[in-house]
């Protein structure tokens, strides 16, 4: 059983130029990401093209990560979802592109206190917090993530003006971090 | 958290948006830029990346195939030296250098020099570059008599060593055609099990001791490769 500790360890050792470590973190992850970047892309060929390069991106900013920061498994399911959906919006109806090296480059080496929080327990207590949220607001959220959906993607599927969509999903999103927070 | 500010709700809805990809590409440098500077807004972000990611924990594990991380080596690190894996690995470089360099180099060299004759109708043909095409060598291939025509157009063995020559037909392991001889021309017998899977196949030297691999397989470094294309 991979642990937060293996994980952290292969990275910091990959950020050393230690191909064998890059190897372990790969035959760890990858399942994973690949499920990911698949779940969004949906497209096998697609999605084999991304996972090569979240982890050319893995290699290259190993050296970035700060243990402090994301935990190692959000940080690479954030590269690999950002990439996924970065090639997602590339398709004929182009969106909103962040910039993919931010994730990388952004672990903090002080955490705040919600930081601390145990993944484990996320799930449950995101799902229950996503839960209290008026009717399609949790979908909101989940099709912005899961599925790359723009505000104007949401606005349509919604039926309403792109800023109505936005001022409720704004709302949406402080109610949801105030629930998380508690 | 009674003690927050409007300001401060507001950010965390701005990282939660740009957690989520929601922000305009201007919006999004804005925050990036503010990012660097602000450590309350990083933990903001960070604290989204977490919750967020949470999201994909119902997401099934699926393997990747089996090549991927292959790929993802050699785009980083380049072709492997040693032989591991598939065959095809241990050439791909040089011959993609080869293919580009195919039609440039062309057989058009003296026909009356002493030596073998290149065949007047071949089938085949292929030419062998090394990177910094230190060695050059273009093939010939007559179907009628089974014979492979090779002329040395530059470069040689390295001192005291010698040049093999080996035919890869699909994923089958490399096939001796024999040693060089120093002479710049040659002609090679092509086994007949061979002729038949001569297209698309790949002709490659590899550096070898006097008298050729000891091992019945390249041991040495593969100095120049190239496709066989039908003529």
């Amino acid at each position: 059983m991979t642990t937060r500790t293996d994980l952290e360890h292969w990275i910091g050792r990959a950020a050393l130029g230690d191909r064998q470590a890059f190897s372990d973190l790969y035959s760890a992850t990858s399942a994973k990401l690949f499920g990911v970047i698949l779940r969004v892309l949906k497209d096998q060929a697609e999605a084999e093209e991304v996972l090569q390069e979240v982890y050319l991106r893995v290699w290259r900013n190993a050296a970035r990560y700060q243990i402090n920061g994301f935990s190692p498994m959000t940080w690479l399911i954030t590269i690999a979802r950002n990439a996924a959906v970065d090639r997602k919006r590339r398709r004929p109806a182009a969106g909103v592109v962040s910039d993919p090296n931010v994730v990388e480059a952004q672990a903090d080496p002080r955490p705040g206190p919600e930081q601390a929080a145990i993944a484990a327990s996320d799930s449950t207590r995101l799902r229950g917090c996503l839960d209290e949220l008026s009717d399609g607001h949790a979908d909101a959220v989940r099709g912005a993530y899961l599925e790359g959906e723009t505000y104007a993607d949401l606005a349509q599927r919604f039926d309403v003006p792109l800023n109505t969509m936005r001022t409720w999903l704004r709302r949406s999103l402080i109610t949801l971090k105030e629930c998380l927070s508690r | 958290m009674s003690d927050e500010t409007p300001d401060h709700e507001a950010d965390k809805a701005l990282a939660g948006e740009y957690a989520l990809g929601l922000l305009s590409p201007d919006e999004a440098a804005a925050f990036e830029a503010r990012l660097a500077t602000d450590a309350q807004l990083r933990a903001a972000y960070a604290d989204w990346a977490e919750d967020l990611a949470s999201l994909t924990d119902r997401i099934e594990p699926v393997a990747p195939p089996p090549d991927s991380f292959g790929r993802i080596e050699a785009r980083l690190f380049g072709p492997p030296r040693r032989p591991a894996g598939p065959v095809w690995r241990r050439w791909g470089l040089g011959v993609a250098v080869a293919a580009g360099l195919a039609v440039a180099v062309g057989l058009a060299t003296g026909v009356l020099e002493r030596g073998p004759i290149p065949p007047d109708t071949p089938s085949y043909q292929a030419e062998l570059v090394a990177e910094d095409r230190s060695l050059v060598v273009s093939a010939a291939y007559d179907a009628g008599q089974g014979r492979l025509f090779i002329e040395r157009q530059q470069g040689g063995p390295r001192a005291g060593r010698a040049l093999e020559l080996w035919v890869i037909a699909g994923e089958d392991a490399p096939v001796s055609l024999g040693v060089l001889p120093e002479a710049a021309r040659a002609d090679l017998d092509v086994p007949p099990a061979l002729r038949g899977r001569l297209d698309g196949a790949v002709l490659a030297i590899s550096d070898e001791p006097p008298g050729g691999s000891p091992t019945g397989a390249p041991t040495g470094d593969v100095l120049a490769a190239g496709p066989i294309t039908k003529l």
